[in-house]
């Protein structure tokens, strides 16, 4: 334990101290080799160093044939007129494996710069040796160690083929895989390039590209125990988009092969045997089953994979129509790309624009990883005490093969009232949504009394309504000419009194006279008045009723009667009322009177009459 | 139970009979809810059934013909559901309602007539006569001869000489709005009598330009165009389109409104 820390602290030293130039060691060797078969182990540092120390155990599975063999290479270079030399020293040693199985070699130490370093780790594969190779090999080794293998190896079945290699086969939908093109090639099958090279079209897949080096590096790997050296053509991360099983149809590529031809006679031998071949490969179908996702709760917004959300909301005391943006941000491994905007509810009288995402988005070998952020803007338009919801965000994760919820916490937004012309021109453009037409249909049919009546029937036409007119035109006329009769007799009766007037006046004036004689004083003064009032009530044409002392004096001057005259007829009156209620006077008096009376009479009624 | 069971059963008889004879002699007020509840409840070939049975019995009404014309146009029946709603207008000129589904109607009329443009006059005096029905007009007409009556009256046997001055001129008023109320009222009953318009029934009809079939085609007429008749000749009638085209149709093509 402590010596482990002191390896730490020692590390963690050099690290420090090499800030400048770091002393780099590493181990490298074939990942997969064959029993039996010769393989080297090599070591690297970029600094003279000097006790070498072979991983410890190493001897245990793998047999030590040679080493170690050291070599030195020296790299020059100039940037920006700054020139710095870098010597890489490197040790070889030649192995064998002692049996089959997986073995770990641990770190080999060397000390450089007069400090202890450390190693890498490795793993190698040791798989059994392969009749076909085999004798190959052997016949190799003679050959004084020529690498460039040149014999005639076959070129289908097992040798050469192409794969698809999908990281998953069941998968839910929505969920990641990791599909690798690979070229499987016999290490002893030198392939010299590539000609016309199909990638495969996932459909039925979303796909995202994992970035690989262009250049194709062939790795030893063992498949089926065999090893192979592999080239990895292309890597995608694939989301199935639909349920049940999709395939990925085979594809093809051509292969430029370096290839031995066989002698045919003794003379080939000295020419070039060596000749370039086209190989069509073709791979075979691979099949995905795809699983739908379990029912989907409301707030699933088809994210798969393994997620966490956070938010930020960028200010939480505002005046009105500030702007206000809350960040939602989801980060994780899944379909991102994939996930809709998840809602937020927001208080109706808010002013909300559309929320904007961005995505950043890495496929690396474990998988697409990365953020998503959506921004939520929108605008207070009232000042109050409002709450954010919380935004909640449900996923299905494929592991677990549940869907998990997340939930952000919810806010409480203070707004202030903000300027007075700001929210002036709010109110005026607060939102009058139109009355909204939804459908269309005839009106509803009238309901209550019918009002039936004959067809082609119309008051209008009938006997009645011409007797209505006919009817109150006659009416009309009956009145007319009854009245007219009326008026006309009525005037017939005032000439008639008219006439008659002086008559009953004079007859009055004798019934006075008689009176008179008799010495009776009340009465005699009641006739003359009789007489005068009856008389201009007929000559006037004014109801006795109507008729008193102006009324009559109007009358007369409307007439035209004499001013002497009228005065007279006051006098006559006031005499006779005055004499009626205090007896006085004796006979002559009357007489006199009477006389008067009659003279008046006879003068009024010439004037009237004119 | 058993007893009990058959008692009610023939109640229930007893009640169907008698609720059939009392249907058999239906008064149109009972036929006219039920086609009404048939519209209510849309079963609305039965509602124009029953409408139509109203109708057979010789009666009519704005009101009768604007139902019909609704179920028809529930029904599917458009030809016959603008037929009714113009029969319906004849009666009542004045109803929005009839105004405003007549229009849904015509919008499922292929032929789009654009109709010439009146004068200014007559387009107004259309629209004052379209104010009111014949009897409406008939009923002003009277009420103005009345009042015009009784200003004569007051005119001839007016004392003071403003009262008839005032009963001269009003009186002249009122004689005159009587007049052209009564000349209205004949118009709108001239309308009622003469039925000149008519709706083309047939799908689709060729318009000639004689009153034989070997003349020569003018034009194409679908259903549910609204017609005026100026002629007749055997079973051709001359039709004259709102927008002024003149021709001549076989009879059984066209109802009349």
């Amino acid at each position: 334990m402590i010596k482990k820390l002191l390896i730490y602290f020692s590390l963690l030293f050099i690290v420090a101290s090499a800030g400048a130039e770091i002393t780099r060691f590493e181990m490298s060797a074939p990942n997969a080799v064959e029993m039996g078969q010769q393989f080297r182990l090599t070591f690297t540092v970029n600094e003279r160093g000097s006790n070498l120390q072979l991983p410890p155990g190493l001897s245990n599975n793998f047999d030590v044939l040679m080493g170690p063999s050291t070599g030195q290479s020296t790299s020059i270079r100039t940037i920006n007129g700054q020139t710095t030399t870098e010597v890489t020293y490197s040790y070889t040693y030649i192995l064998r494996a002692k049996s089959e199985g997986e073995f770990e070699i641990r770190p080999a130490t060397i000390e450089a710069g007069g400090k202890v370093i450390e190693s890498n780790p490795l793993k190698i594969q040791v798989v059994p040796a392969q009749s076909q190779s085999q004798p190959q090999t052997q016949q190799q080794t003679p050959r004084g160690g020529e690498n460039q293998g040149s014999q005639s190896v076959d070129l289908g079945g097992d040798n050469l083929f192409l794969r698809v290699e999908m990281s998953k086969q069941n998968v839910f939908r929505g969920e990641q895989i990791i599909a690798t093109v690979k070229l499987y090639a016999d290490p002893n099958i030198p392939i010299s390039g590539f000609d016309e090279v199909n990638l495969p079209t996932y459909e039925g897949f979303y796909t995202q590209d994992i970035e690989i080096p262009n250049q194709i590096n062939f790795t030893r790997e063992v498949y089926n125990n065999r090893i192979y050296q592999v080239g990895v053509l292309k890597k995608t991360v694939l989301f199935p988009q639909q349920n049940g099983t999709i395939t990925v149809n085979p594809f093809s590529m051509t292969l430029l092969v370096q290839q031995r031809v066989r002698p045919r006679s003794f003379f080939d031998d000295f020419f070039s045997g060596v000749q370039t071949v086209r190989t069509t490969l073709t791979s075979s179908a691979v099949r995905v089953n795809v699983k739908d996702l379990p029912t989907q709760p409301a707030n699933f917004y088809g994210g798969v994979g393994n997620f966490n959300i956070s938010s930020e909301l960028s200010a939480e005391d505002v005046t009105t129509n500030d702007a206000v943006t809350l960040k939602l941000t989801i980060n994780g491994t899944g379909n991102l790309r994939l996930i809709r905007n998840p809602e937020l509810k927001l208080p109706s009288d808010f002013e909300v624009y559309d929320p904007r995402s961005t995505e950043n988005v890495r496929a690396t070998d474990n998988g697409v990883s990365g953020t998503k952020t959506v921004e939520y803007l929108f605008q207070p338009r009232f000042e109050g005490e409002y709450t954010i919801p919380s935004i909640s965000f449900a996923f299905f994760n494929p592991a677990s093969g549940t869907y998990e919820t997340l939930s952000t916490r919810e806010y409480t937004l203070r707004v202030e009232k903000g300027t007075g012309a700001q929210s002036a021109t709010v109110m005026s453009s607060r939102q009058r949504e139109d009355l909204q037409l939804i459908g269309q249909d005839i009106r509803f049919i009238k309901q209550g009394n019918p009002l039936l009546r004959v067809k082609g029937t119309t008051f209008y036409g009938t006997p009645l309504f011409y007797g209505i007119y006919g009817g109150s035109a006659l009416l009309f006329l009956i009145l007319f000419v009854m009245y007219r009769k009326k008026a006309r007799e009525n005037a017939n009766l005032a000439l008639m009194r008219n006439k008659k007037a002086n008559r009953v006046a004079i007859k009055r004036l004798k019934a006075a006279a008689g009176f008179m004689k008799k010495n009776e004083n009340e009465a005699f003064h009641e006739a003359i008045l009789k007489a005068f009032w009856g008389y201009l009530s007929d000559k006037l044409g004014i109801p006795v009723a109507h008729l008193n002392r102006d009324s009559a004096l109007a009358a007369l001057r409307e007439r035209n009667v004499d001013e002497e005259l009228t005065s007279s007829f006051v006098e006559i009156i006031e005499q006779c009322e005055f004499a009626r209620y205090a007896p006085s006077g004796g006979s002559e008096a009357r007489g006199e009177l009477y006389k008067k009376a009659a003279s008046t009479m006879s003068r009024l009624e010439k004037q009237i009459k004119r | 139970m058993v007893t009990t069971m058959v008692k009610k059963y023939c109640l229930f008889l007893f009640g169907m009979l008698v609720f059939l004879q009392v249907s058999a002699q239906d008064t149109i007020q009972v036929l006219w809810e039920k086609a009404n509840a048939y519209y209510t409840t849309e079963e609305y070939q039965q509602a124009v059934s029953a409408y139509e049975q109203i109708l057979n019995s010789g009666q009519e009404s704005a009101r009768l013909y604007f139902n019909l014309g609704n179920a028809y146009y529930k029904a599917g029946d458009i030809n016959n559901a603008i037929l009714n709603y113009e029969r319906a207008k004849l009666l009542a000129p004045q109803d929005p309602d009839i105004d405003f589904n007549l229009r849904l109607a015509n919008q499922f009329v292929v032929t789009e007539i654009e109709a010439l443009p009146q004068p200014f006059f007559t387009r107004w005096r259309n629209r004052i006569i379209n104010l009111y029905p014949a009897d409406t007009w008939a009923g002003i007409s009277i009420g103005a001869f009345i009042l015009f009556l009784g200003l004569l009256g007051l005119f001839i046997f007016g004392r003071s000489s403003q009262l008839k001055r005032f009963s001269f001129w009003i009186g002249i008023l009122t004689i005159t709005v009587s007049a052209f109320t009564f000349s209205f009222a004949a118009r709108q009953k001239e309308k009622i009598n003469q039925r000149k318009h008519a709706i083309v029934f047939c799908p689709r009809v060729t318009v000639k330009s004689a009153p034989a079939q070997t003349s020569t085609d003018l034009f194409l007429l679908y259903e549910g165009v609204k017609v005026e008749i100026s002629d007749s000749v055997n079973t051709w009638k001359e039709i004259r389109l709102s927008d002024g085209n003149v021709g001549w149709l076989p009879d059984s093509c066209i109802v009349r409104i």
